[in-house]
């Protein structure tokens, strides 16, 4: 047995080829409402996921449950941009602020697997730069951690999706546990632009596996990444972390929305968490609660959560739940090239730099960008056509044009700010819950930060011989709202995760983050919830919850 | 195959024989399932009135430029996601969720028809329509009806992209092979093509360079 195996069987668990392993769900451990289980996690997704499988290995009694389905990758998916819709987060959200910002399939999964069901597949780390940028650049916040508290676990997640990439330059150096894979051309436009601009271009690191993994087959190069991969290709914890999480006595309860989080008040500790299942209200006894819910519904959940102890919402003592939620600059640019790219061969995630990821002193504005490909359906692109203000004839005219055009895509990182933030609305879901509202207005620094990224993406392309490009802004990754801090009043949750209010309660998803430089944040939510698995089972940290 | 109705000087044309359903026997039968049922016979209406379908229909041709048969049928697909409140997860505050925002924004419509030529935006000549809806569109930020137009515009436009590039046909336009599994690209890198594919046949027909082609 290799390393990875001995750590994290889930490769070698599923069948030969696509599919899933009906044996390991139909056999799963069904816990009963009434057994106390050493832990309930909300949320089958990237942080969720994790906890669940590295929980379960180490003996604990784990119930995981998501709001969406279980998925069948060959029975529910299909390999078709309108027919995906049911992977997104779709019930009812507001957005508001100066720069509202969609949601949906934009940037928010259910189901067991969560938004890594439909991420590209880009699994950078972030820089070692990022933990710090409050003391070193004077914005944002610090993190309770530091780049080596993840590194070790980095490493390990990498290996367990796996990620393929050139040897990375860039923050600490480090290489990849498989080979780069082959460009297609929007990739080789890629690198042809980077090339004559003199920048630094590497293929990946991307989270879809290069060759058989475990009984997980090669890429077959088909594009649909942002769809589900049917191939079982491409890392989402449906097929990195639940298989082995199942086969260590887990269980992953799907279609369980979970609408409040109970603490005892004479006791101060979480108890379980009420949810809806089918429509019937139940209750799951857990001596630990592990929030797993997201940037959006974490918050929501812990400010609908309310008790005479919480009156403001669980963890809410400060008004910090909800806050410093952040996204990612995203604009996309375009070139038309007499070449055809057809850049819908092939996954949209292939070649990037992050030449550009650091503060650069020359410039009036702090931290920076990565650039990566990105390669939309017709539907996505017909959007980016759209946002030109092409329409009619027009737009038919600029669409049948398709196949000669390349697509960059920047991530901007946006400082954390206290307004941009989760509240409820006054508007109910139909468990009558107060639905969550999202405000989002960015400052000057991240106006600047998406200029300079169309600026070097518009001239990246002229020089590969585009004559023409055009850019839509968007936003991408939502990240923070519910952020690890030194102290309970800059944070919800400490370097552990664990939230300051209640001893028994933690948060392990993308909420906690106090900043997001210009990464994809999967593999760094993964990474943090290996470590906080760790240190719950190996008693590093004094859990008051735990296993009994 | 059915082909959209599309003037070469427009973008018709530029992927002669290429056949997106020829490839359908090479998908799994889950996703065939889903593109097939497109070319079937369309959803009936189910959440416009009969006002909100006529104002509706005449809406998505204008903005896919859909002037004669044989048309991808938006509209119907419009109406199912609205029927389904399959909506985008999203709705922007101080603007109704999605469903009665087209229900307001199609009567909008009708109102400024009737303002213009006095008659509701379905009966209105199809330059008339137009020229409403550049107006909406030309308002950019600006209110329109009391919603900022860029909002209802965004709103449109989504839903019908989204049902009008689903379809096989409008792929046929594109040059778009549609499904890909379980046989995934073979061929992939600039100017390379599968068998399958056809290459376009005006690679010139920029159309940021009007009068090359």
């Amino acid at each position: 047995m290799n390393r990875v195996r001995e750590r994290n069987e889930s490769a070698w668990l599923l069948p030969a080829g696509p599919g899933i392993n009906h044996r390991l769900r139909d056999d799963m451990r069904i816990f009963d409402d009434s057994d106390e289980v050493d832990v309930v996690i909300v949320g089958c997704g990237a942080g969720g996921s994790t906890m669940a499988q590295r929980l379960a290995r180490a003996g604990w009694s784990v119930v995981a449950m998501d709001a969406g389905p279980f998925w069948d990758p060959e029975k529910d998916w299909v390999s078709d941009e309108a027919g995906s819709h049911h992977l997104y987060w779709t019930e009812p959200r507001v957005i508001g602020g100066a720069d509202p910002v969609p949601l949906g399939s934009n940037n928010s999964g259910r189901g067991v697997g969560g938004s890594m069901i439909h991420y590209a597949g880009y699994a950078p780390r972030f820089h070692p730069s990022d933990f710090r940028i409050h003391s070193t650049d004077g914005v944002g916040a610090d993190w309770p951690l530091e780049y080596n508290d993840l590194k070790p676990y980095y490493a390990d997640i990498e290996e367990e999706l796996p990620v393929a990439g050139d040897d990375w330059p860039w923050g600490d150096p480090h290489s990849y546990p498989q080979r780069p894979h082959p460009v297609s051309g929007n990739g080789d436009m890629f690198l042809r632009g980077a090339l004559a601009c003199g920048i630094t271009a590497k293929v990946g690191p991307v989270a879809i596996s290069n060759g058989r993994f475990g009984n997980r087959p090669h890429c077959i190069y088909r594009g649909f990444c942002l769809q589900g991969c049917k191939v079982n290709a491409k890392a989402s914890p449906l097929i990195t972390h639940i298989p082995d999480a199942l086969a260590h006595g887990a269980e992953v309860r799907a279609d369980s929305m979970v609408t409040r989080i109970e603490v005892d008040e004479h006791t101060g500790k979480a108890t379980g968490v009420h949810y809806n299942r089918r429509g019937r209200q139940r209750f799951q006894q857990a001596k630990t609660v592990v929030v797993a819910g997201y940037s959006i519904e974490t918050p929501r959940l812990l400010l609908n959560s309310t008790s005479t102890r919480f009156p403001e919402g669980l963890c809410n003592d400060f008004d910090l739940v909800g806050r410093y939620l952040m996204v990612q600059g995203a604009p996309q640019t375009a070139g038309r090239f007499d070449d055809e790219v057809r850049m819908f061969k092939a996954p949209p995630p292939e070649v990037s730099t992050e030449e550009f990821y650091e503060t650069d002193p020359s410039k009036d504005y702090k931290r920076g960008f990565s650039i990566q490909t990105v390669s939309p359906l017709p539907i996505t692109w017909a959007e980016h056509v759209a946002a030109q203000g092409h329409w009619g004839a027009g737009l038919r005219q600029y669409m049948s044009d398709y196949v000669h055009w390349s697509c960059l895509g920047a991530l901007c990182e946006f400082l954390p700010l206290p307004e941009n933030r989760v509240v409820l609305s006054s508007e109910l879901d139909r468990h009558g819950l107060p639905v969550a509202q999202f405000n989002y207005s960015r400052c000057e620094n991240d106006r600047a930060l998406m200029k300079a990224a169309q600026s070097v993406m518009e001239e990246m392309l002229k020089a590969a011989g585009a004559d023409e490009v055009i850019t839509i802004n968007r936003y991408a990754h939502l990240v923070g709202g519910a952020r690890m801090g030194a102290d309970e009043h800059s944070g919800v949750v400490d370097g552990d995760c664990r939230s300051f209010a209640v001893p028994n309660l933690y948060i392990t998803d993308g909420s906690v983050l106090p900043t997001e430089g210009s990464a994809n944040p999967a593999l760094t939510i993964m990474a943090i919830a290996a470590r906080v698995a760790d240190r719950m089972s190996t008693g590093n940290h004094a859990t008051q919850g735990g296993r009994s | 195959m059915s082909s959209l109705p599309l003037d070469p000087s427009a973008g018709g044309g530029r992927f002669p024989g290429f056949d997106v359903m020829g490839q359908e026997k090479h998908w799994d039968e889950v996703t065939s399932a889903v593109v097939v049922s497109r070319l079937g016979m369309p959803p009936d209406i189910r959440f416009f009135n009969a006002a909100e379908e006529a104002t509706a229909t005449a809406l998505c041709d204008q903005l896919l430029d859909q002037r004669e048969p044989p048309r991808v049928p938006v509209v119907n697909m419009v109406d199912a996601r609205l029927a389904e409140d399959q909506t985008d997860g999203w709705h922007y505050e101080g603007m109704a969720p999605d469903g009665q925002s087209w229900r307001d924004s199609l009567s909008a419509l009708d109102e400024d028809a009737m303002a213009h030529s006095g008659c509701a935006f379905a009966e209105a000549a199809w330059e008339t329509q137009t020229a409403i809806l550049q107006a909406v569109q030309d308002l950019g930020s600006e209110d329109w009806h009391g919603i900022p137009a860029s909002r209802v515009w965004s709103l449109w436009t989504r839903y019908a992209c989204t049902a009008f590039y689903s379809h096989p046909w409008a792929w046929e336009e594109i040059g778009f092979a549609g499904p890909a599994y379980p046989r995934g690209y073979k061929n992939i890198g600039v100017n390379k093509l599968e068998p399958f594919e056809v290459a376009d046949a005006h690679p010139a027909q920029d159309p940021l360079r009007k009068g090359t082609s």
